[in-house]
């Protein structure tokens, strides 16, 4: 049996929204077991279907119209989904690290309700959208839908009072940028009337960088950015990891923080891509991926809450995942992405090590467990290992991202030393937790938050639940896999020119600025919209062309 | 950083914002233009299948996928905000014996109003593709139609007539009518949301296809979904107590 690509998009979003359904309606009366198996399915069954997609967009990228609106004499009404090798790896990924955090909550969650599996999978339903929709209001809803179940996962231990407050800080900054970013879509959509990605860009192209372009560009950027928590809108980041539920940290600083520059990307060179000089883009988001890279390392350095020293961990690669990604060049895109999907293998499985030592020893603070790690037999020798691999030791994924994107940033020193201090930090504490190493240390700062009045999650014996093993092994090896497999970083196009990125379209942008001409020829709205799949609408050009030459008497004064 | 330095910071960038803000509204097209790419398409668009109220097919059938991601953020949002105010372990849901008195004008027109409001909510919901309103609206007109009962009567007579588990169970089988129904598109035609339904003749109540149901089965959400919502509220407010 075939199945038609183009349907995969929506499927993708629609499983996931059935199986929260279906756990919803049951959760009253079904026992446990019934509740985990429902979720797990849905989960299984999602990364099958976006593995189809992802398998798919080999062959090019698979465009979807919901509801059948496929535009007509170049123009339409409804909303397009277009998965390309990065869009549909995305939902993959977010599929994947819900399944390995579904593993690892079997019977984890004391209260006996599903409502924690309803907001994970709703939450991925959010995720998938977000990364396949080519539309930018939708592309908003989407954010948001994530953000709505997000706040509720991060306080979802109400009987602590910081953990509510950590929901509570997540819920203000995040909805604030979201605001931003809503205003911008409002004044794009009044300038151009179009809510399509493509095809504002189409509308927008060769009518300058204005005061109201610049302004939607910042807008809607804001949001995004707040997303990714990059400086200075990092702040909620450390707080909301700090208490949220361990499984619920790998989706986070796994998937959704990237999802943040994911749409950074997007938005940047699909809307704004023709109007936008490439140099300038590409300087203001590296200055603000190196601040955020120095602050999360020194930050990170600083921590002896293990969640919290793990959140700024995020931070800190967040800057370099933005640093790869303003590159703007194929090779640098592709191991941004390469490295962020090394890293969601990576940190989930050191989350996950510290959510065992939470489960077990109470606490998850480094001087609290100072020698109290020796009988550990499997984080023992597990955390010092993610930790190098968080550092970027190289048959791992993060390994090869971290090459590629340094090689093509040129920021090889940075690169080092932010990964080098992130594992460093890292392998400081489970060293000095499973073997002891070092004198015990002295409490001297009173200003740092400790870990060991977190609450204890869940409730085992001794014996490590064997679900727990298989999550944390699973994402460990994916981290390797994504290092090892070639066909991964092939697939991204590490090697060939991204889908993102045309080869001549970017040609190195830190040089020289992009001449204009050169600009208006490979950047029109029949070359975007072509590269999105349209062009099988011959007058498109033409009904942008002759809105677009009517439009400017209808300016503003 | 001290207080005054906090405003300094603040007063900087919400002064940044706010110019740039003002730059870009000075560009903005001018009120009532003849220049509005979206309305020249989407109004044919909505006529051609039998919907008068643009807006609802907009919603529904044009722009669906959106209207069911908004959906969807209400499910979550209902969902988190009952995790959220579940009793934690130190409380129990306990009744008072005495709820208070309520006036005899309240009740009766409470009671009176109770009806109407149904009517009204039902009538915003089926009427959604001819009319102004919809699911949306209309649910939270049935939500309040619900609530005239502690209005009027009392907690207790609101409780026993208002089985939250139901409430429950209906808002996730009416999110779910939503997945179906696009999913039924998907497996007729091949497009997800796709407007399978005949579309009948303008202004009649069975008309515009989808629109209809997908209108009905967002009535019925948010509905529920406002009920277990408010009942969340109402129980942290009224009824639990911290045990010790």
């Amino acid at each position: 049996m075939t199945v038609d690509p183009s349907c995969l998009p929506p499927l993708g979003i629609a499983i996931p929204l059935a199986g929260a359904c279906v756990l919803l309606a049951l959760a009253k009366f079904a026992p446990r077991v019934v509740v985990d198996t429902v979720a797990m399915t849905t989960a299984v069954v999602s990364v099958a279907a976006m593995a189809l997609l992802v398998a798919a967009t080999s062959s090019g990228r698979v465009v979807t119209w919901v509801g059948g609106w496929t535009p007509k004499d170049g123009s339409g009404v409804g909303i397009v989904l277009a998965a390309d090798e990065i869009g549909a790896g995305f939902a993959l990924l977010a599929c994947a690290l819900t399944a390995c955090a579904l593993i690892y909550t079997w019977r984890y969650f004391d209260d006996a309700e599903a409502h924690v599996h309803v907001l994970i999978l709703l939450f991925l339903a959010g995720m998938v959208g977000f990364s396949l929709t080519a539309d930018l209001f939708d592309l908003f809803v989407f954010l948001e839908l994530m953000s709505a179940t997000a706040y509720a996962l991060t306080g979802h231990k109400i009987e602590e009072p910081r953990s509510v407050q950590g929901g509570f800080t997540f819920g203000v900054v995040t909805s604030l940028g979201a605001y931003f970013s809503l205003t911008g879509i409002g004044i794009l959509y009044a300038r151009t009337g179009r809510l399509g990605m493509p095809q504002i860009g189409a509308a927008l192209d060769g009518h300058g960088l204005d005061p109201l372009v610049l302004a939607a560009l910042v807008l809607v950027l804001t949001g995004l950015l707040v997303k990714a928590a990059i400086v200075p809108f990092h702040f909620w980041l450390a707080d909301a990891h700090a208490v949220a539920p361990t499984p619920v940290c790998v989706l986070f600083s796994g998937v959704m923080a990237p999802l943040g520059l994911y749409g950074v990307l997007r938005v940047s060179t699909t809307v704004f891509g023709g109007v936008l000089p490439a140099a300038s883009l590409h300087g203001t988001l590296v200055v603000l991926g190196i601040a955020t890279a120095a602050l999360g390392a020194t930050l990170c350095l600083m921590q002896r809450h293990l969640k919290r020293m793990l959140a700024y961990s995020t931070i800190a690669h967040l800057g370099l995942f933005l640093i790869g990604l303003a590159t703007l060049t194929a090779s640098g895109v592709a191991g941004a992405v390469l490295y962020v999907f090394g890293h969601a293998g990576v940190k989930g499985a050191l989350f996950l090590m510290v959510g065992v030592l939470l489960a077990r020893k109470g606490s998850v603070d480094e001087f609290d467990l100072h020698c109290q790690g020796r009988d550990a037999r499997l984080t023992k020798w597990l955390l010092p290992l993610g930790a190098l691999a968080l550092a970027g030791l190289p048959p791992f994924g993060t390994g090869l991202g971290k090459a590629i994107s340094e090689e093509s940033s040129g920021l090889t020193a940075l690169f080092v030393l932010v990964s080098a201090a992130t594992g460093g930090a890292v392998l400081r504490a489970s060293l000095r937790i499973h073997f002891g190493l070092g004198p015990p240390p002295q409490d001297t700062d009173s200003d740092t938050t400790t870990g060991d009045d977190e609450k204890q999650e869940g409730r085992f014996p001794q014996r490590l639940p064997a679900t727990m093993v298989v999550a944390i092994t699973v994402l460990l090896t994916g981290g390797l896999l994504v290092g090892v497999v070639p066909a991964v970083a092939d697939a991204l196009g590490a090697g060939r020119s991204a889908s993102w990125t045309e080869p001549g379209c970017w040609p190195r942008p830190c040089t020289a600025p992009r001449p204009r001409r050169s600009a208006a020829s490979t950047w029109s709205g029949r070359g975007r919209a072509s590269r999105w799949g349209l062009a099988q609408r011959p007058p498109e050009g033409r009904r942008v062309a002759n809105w677009a030459i009517t439009y400017p008497s209808h300016r503003g004064p | 950083m001290t207080r005054s330095a906090r405003w300094i910071v603040f007063w900087l960038g919400a002064g940044g914002v706010g110019t740039l803000i003002v730059l870009a509204l000075l560009r903005m097209p001018s009120f009532g233009g003849l220049v509005h790419p979206y309305r020249d398409l989407a109004v044919p668009a909505a006529v051609g299948r039998s919907s008068p109220n643009i807006v609802s097919s907009i919603n529904f059938d044009q722009r669906a996928l959106d209207t069911l991601g908004e959906e969807t953020i209400l499910l979550g949002s209902v969902v988190g905000a009952a995790t959220l105010l579940r009793p934690s372990k130190d409380e129990q849901e306990l009744l008072d014996r005495d709820e208070g008195r309520v006036l005899e004008a309240t009740k009766l027109l409470g009671y009176l109003l109770l009806p109407v409001t149904l009517i009204v909510g039902a009538d915003v919901v089926f009427h959604g593709h001819l009319t102004p309103g919809g699911g949306f609206q209309g649910g939270v007109v049935l939500a309040t139609a619900v609530h005239l009962l502690y209005v009027a009567g009392s907690y207790r007579l609101l409780r026993r007539l208002r089985p939250k588990s139901w409430y429950q169970v209906a808002e996730a089988v009416a999110a779910g009518a939503f997945v179906v129904l696009g999913l039924v598109g998907l497996l007729l035609t091949g497009a997800f949301l796709a407007n399978v339904f005949p579309h009948g003749v303008l202004g009649d109540l069975f008309s515009a296809g989808t629109v209809f149901f997908l209108n009905a089965a967002v009535g019925a959400e948010v509905t529920s979904g406002v009920v277990v919502l408010l009942s969340a509220f109402l129980a942290q407010a009224l009824s639990v107590r911290e045990v010790s």
